[in-house]
């Protein structure tokens, strides 16, 4: 029986489904945890404005070592381990919503914590034996040690299959014996505990390698180069670290030998969602400031709030975090009530976040001008640390190709299905697959969103429109393209803009009618036109994706790309 | 030791201008207010915490802290921050905000302490919200017990506590004998400002109230909190004050800049006519 295309919301929008059901009503903390996450935040504000002065630990490149003890003493190293080994044992909703707080007060720390726990020993939570979590995560907890997550080579980065570290079988299998290096590890300067991936198979070109997960202590004998200099996040340790003969015994493995791939895939979806997080943390922060400096600048002898060009940037910030904390707290909850799939969601939160956060600390920054470009004031430095939030944790065009190619495979597979159901239609139909029978259904009419609040219901019918596009593209670029849709890049960005807005847009949907329903049409005022301005901006990009399905200048594109690859610069000079 | 702390909880004083008053002007409307402990209570659930305990040793309780507040299910969060902080009981009385006044609450809280015995009665010297100054004052009168409002240092001594009070041109010191109700000021927080007889006077407290750690927010989910009837305590819920109306201050209106001493002068006798 192959899976139901309801494990994943996003995903069954590639066959113009619309499983509503897993995402209405919106998900929301217990009141017992709201209760708790409000103490717990109201602890990590004061902690923070107490002992954190993020100017001097940018200027410095360190956090302080009485603000890292802080941090231990106060539990935020261990949010999301269990109690019985000595963690907060939050959900991933009240997780998310700590990280959130922690990012938009300080990036560097931020960054740390989840370098820690986001993805540091994420693989134990995952996979980890009772035997490894209890060995390591009570000290992990307490921050006694702390944890590296550690996948990127030289010459491996988001192509984890090319990875060169490797792992050989020592002592008649007993253990490993490891060598190769690793770089741009987060807490790689300090770190106690690494998940490192090595091969455990030939390294052999066009075959596919078999990755190992492992669980390695520094004192195995992994050794770190010096902390590298960054533009932003500069508090956090960043270095590179060897392996030299390093013997990590067999109980060390995490999750199957040769699996290393998968363990890599499952704690990265959900290190992406507490990447999210601290977004939507730094955009609340933005718009404290940019609405601050609105009200106290003036010009021409106003407010410069008054302007029509002020007030556009603010509203379209307001639309865009909005969103973007809808979907990250939608993720937060599909993830908390055991869906099997949220890998598509996580990486959209990923991307939406870091871009939604680029924009916002840009205008804000644009906003408040002259002094915004001063290093005296904060902008900057939030610009700066905002910006790798685009690039770790899988650059965002390697998972808008993730995002499309993943979401379209089980649409490829039901076409090549029905091809063959129809070659064979009395023993075929049985076979098919609920991948094609949804297809099949899906092709009767539209799928509708029946539990969106009847005040969003142009909002809805726009939704609904563009489900049923992506349904329709994804399966024309796949019938015309086949299997070489993996190298169309420009097809991927759209298919992957697409289904972006459209779970941004279903999230806000879902989260503006929980608005309605508690509080009525004048209570959720704020919500209905964040929500309507939001689709406004996103109905723009889907149609214009749609358009450039038919009519595009790709290959113009190409053409004149690989000109200047040849040309090795740009080729004029008015000379 | 055991101490009872009065704890209420406030719209949140730095977004004051949440604060909304429908047109009838007949309540304050609370929809959407974040709700924060009142400040001077929390400064007073910090002296209860170091009245009962070796500063030098705070994770070692010698004492028991009973925190109580008048309130609806909500309220419940500002107990469970203060038993996360340190106190090892907690009481909810139910009750509605505005069926509430000084002068019940105290006749209340006068039947909880008959009922828990504690040796002191610690509470904020106001609350931020309606300013009212009074439930300390009034329930020492109804207990007949010494009470030392304003407190800004407190010593622990045998059978009594030694009271610094803040008053215009210096500072009055009291000594009252236990039991008594003892209402707290801001200063009362300083690094110096309270000892219990276990406390070494040369330690030195953190500068402000104290925050708790994760896992003890965790743990506290399991501290005892029950809830009393407002009925069960105080049979006679009349109110003494009674509101006739609300209204928002009238706004600001913007400041002027003057070039010299005389402009302010001329202005302040002719157009404000305060000379």
């Amino acid at each position: 029986m192959p899976p139901l295309i309801e494990q994943s919301f996003t995903k069954a929008l590639f066959h113009g489904v619309i499983a509503e059901d897993m995402i209405f009503p919106y998900p929301e903390m217990t009141s017992e945890e709201r209760q708790s996450t409000s103490i717990i935040l109201d602890s990590v504000r004061r902690f923070f404005a107490a002992n954190v002065d993020s100017a001097k630990i940018d200027r410095e490149q360190e956090i302080p070592k009485e603000v890292m003890d802080g941090l231990r003493s106060l539990g935020l190293f261990g949010l999301q381990i269990p109690t019985e080994y000595g963690g907060i044992g939050l959900s991933t909703a009240a997780y998310v919503r700590v990280m959130q707080e922690i990012g938009g007060m300080d990036a560097s720390i931020a960054v740390t914590l989840g370098a820690h726990q986001s993805i540091g020993y994420k693989s134990l939570l995952l996979f980890g034996t009772p035997e490894q979590k209890r060995r390591y995560l009570p000290k992990l907890a307490t921050g006694e040690s702390v944890a590296a997550f550690a996948l990127t080579e030289p010459s491996a980065g988001s192509d984890a299959a090319a990875i060169k570290t490797r792992a050989e079988v020592v002592d008649g299998g007993a253990a490993y014996v490891l060598n190769g290096s690793k770089i741009w590890i987060t807490n790689g300067g300090f770190a106690d505990v690494f998940t490192v991936f090595a091969r455990t198979s030939a390294l052999e070109e066009g075959s596919k390698p078999k990755i190992t997960a492992f669980i390695v202590e520094r004192g195995m004998g992994v050794t770190s180069g010096p902390n590298e200099h960054k533009l932003g996040i500069r508090g956090s340790s960043t270095t590179e670290i060897f392996l030299e003969n390093v013997r990590v015994p067999r109980e060390n493995v995490v999750g199957d030998v040769g699996k290393g791939f998968k363990v890599a895939m499952e704690v990265l979806n959900s290190g992406r969602l507490g990447l999210a997080s601290g977004c939507v943390g730094v955009c609340k922060t933005l718009l404290r400031l940019a609405i601050a400096r609105v009200e106290e600048r003036r010009a021409f002898g106003r407010n410069i709030g008054d302007f029509g060009l002020i007030k556009d940037k603010i509203a379209r910030m307001l639309a865009e975090t909005y969103a973007l904390e809808s979907m990250t707290y939608l993720t937060a909850g599909l993830v908390d009530s055991k869906i099997a799939d949220y890998s598509l969601e996580s990486a959209i939160c990923k991307v939406k976040g870091s871009e939604t956060l680029w924009s916002v600390v840009n205008e804000t920054l644009q906003i408040a001008a002259g002094i915004g470009y001063m290093q005296e004031y904060p902008y900057e430095r939030i610009l700066r640390d905002s910006r790798v939030n685009l690039i770790f944790e899988g650059t965002n065009e390697i998972l808008r190709c993730f995002i499309a190619l993943s979401g379209m495979a089980a649409p490829g597979k039901a076409l090549a299905e029905v091809a063959k159901a129809m070659r064979e239609p009395i023993k075929g139909f049985g076979l098919l697959s609920d991948f094609a029978l949804r297809k099949a259904r899906a092709a009767l009419g539209r799928e509708r969103m029946t539990r969106v609040h009847p005040l969003l219901g142009r909002e809805a019918v726009i939704f609904e429109e563009y489900v049923s596009e992506l349904a329709v593209q994804a399966e024309n670029v796949l019938r015309k393209h086949g299997r070489d849709i993996a190298e169309m890049q420009f097809t991927q960005l759209r298919i992957a803009d697409m289904v972006m807005d459209l779970f941004a847009v279903a999230a806000c949907l879902t989260r503006t009618t929980r608005a309605i329903e508690r509080r009525g049409e004048d209570g959720a005022r704020r919500e209905i036109d964040l929500c309507s301005l939001y689709l406004n901006m996103a109905h723009k990009r889907l149609r214009q994706n749609v358009s450039d399905f038919a009519r595009n200048d790709d290959e113009l594109r190409k053409a004149i790309a690989g000109r200047a690859y040849i040309d090795g610069a740009y080729p004029f000079d008015v000379l | 030791m055991k101490i009872l702390v009065a704890l209420k909880r406030v719209a949140d004083p730095d977004n004051a201008n949440k604060v909304k008053i429908p047109a009838s002007g007949e309540k304050i409307d609370t929809t959407g207010l974040e709700w924060k402990p009142n400040p001077f209570d929390e400064y007073a659930l910090e002296a209860a915490l170091r009245l009962t305990e070796n500063g030098t040793q705070p994770k070692v309780r010698a004492g028991e802290v009973v925190v109580v507040t008048f309130g609806p299910k909500e309220t419940e969060t500002t107990l469970r921050a203060a038993l996360a902080t340190g106190a090892d009981r907690a009481i909810r009385v139910d009750a509605s905000d505005d069926k509430l006044d000084g002068d019940l609450v105290a006749r209340a809280l006068k039947a909880l302490v008959e009922k828990e015995k504690p040796d002191v009665v610690l509470m904020g010297k106001q609350a931020v919200d309606g300013d009212s100054n009074q439930v300390g004052q009034i329930l020492a009168e109804l207990l007949d017990w010494p009470m030392a409002t304003f407190a800004a240092t407190i010593r622990e001594e045998a059978g009594a506590l030694l009271v610094g009070r803040e008053v215009d041109g210096g500072v009055s010191t009291l000594r009252v004998k236990l039991p008594a109700v003892v209402t707290v000021d801001l200063r009362i927080v300083a690094p110096t400002s309270v000892y219990s007889t276990k406390t070494p006077s040369t330690h030195k407290y953190n500068d402000g109230v104290r925050f708790a750690a994760l896992p003890a927010i965790m743990a506290a989910k399991k501290k005892p909190l029950v809830e009393v009837k407002l009925a069960d305590l105080a049979p006679d819920q009349a109110l003494k004050v009674s509101y006739h109306g609300f209204a928002a201050p009238p706004a600001r209106k913007a400041g002027i800049k003057v070039k010299d001493v005389s402009e302010l002068v001329s202005k302040l006798k002719n157009e404000a006519k305060v000379l």
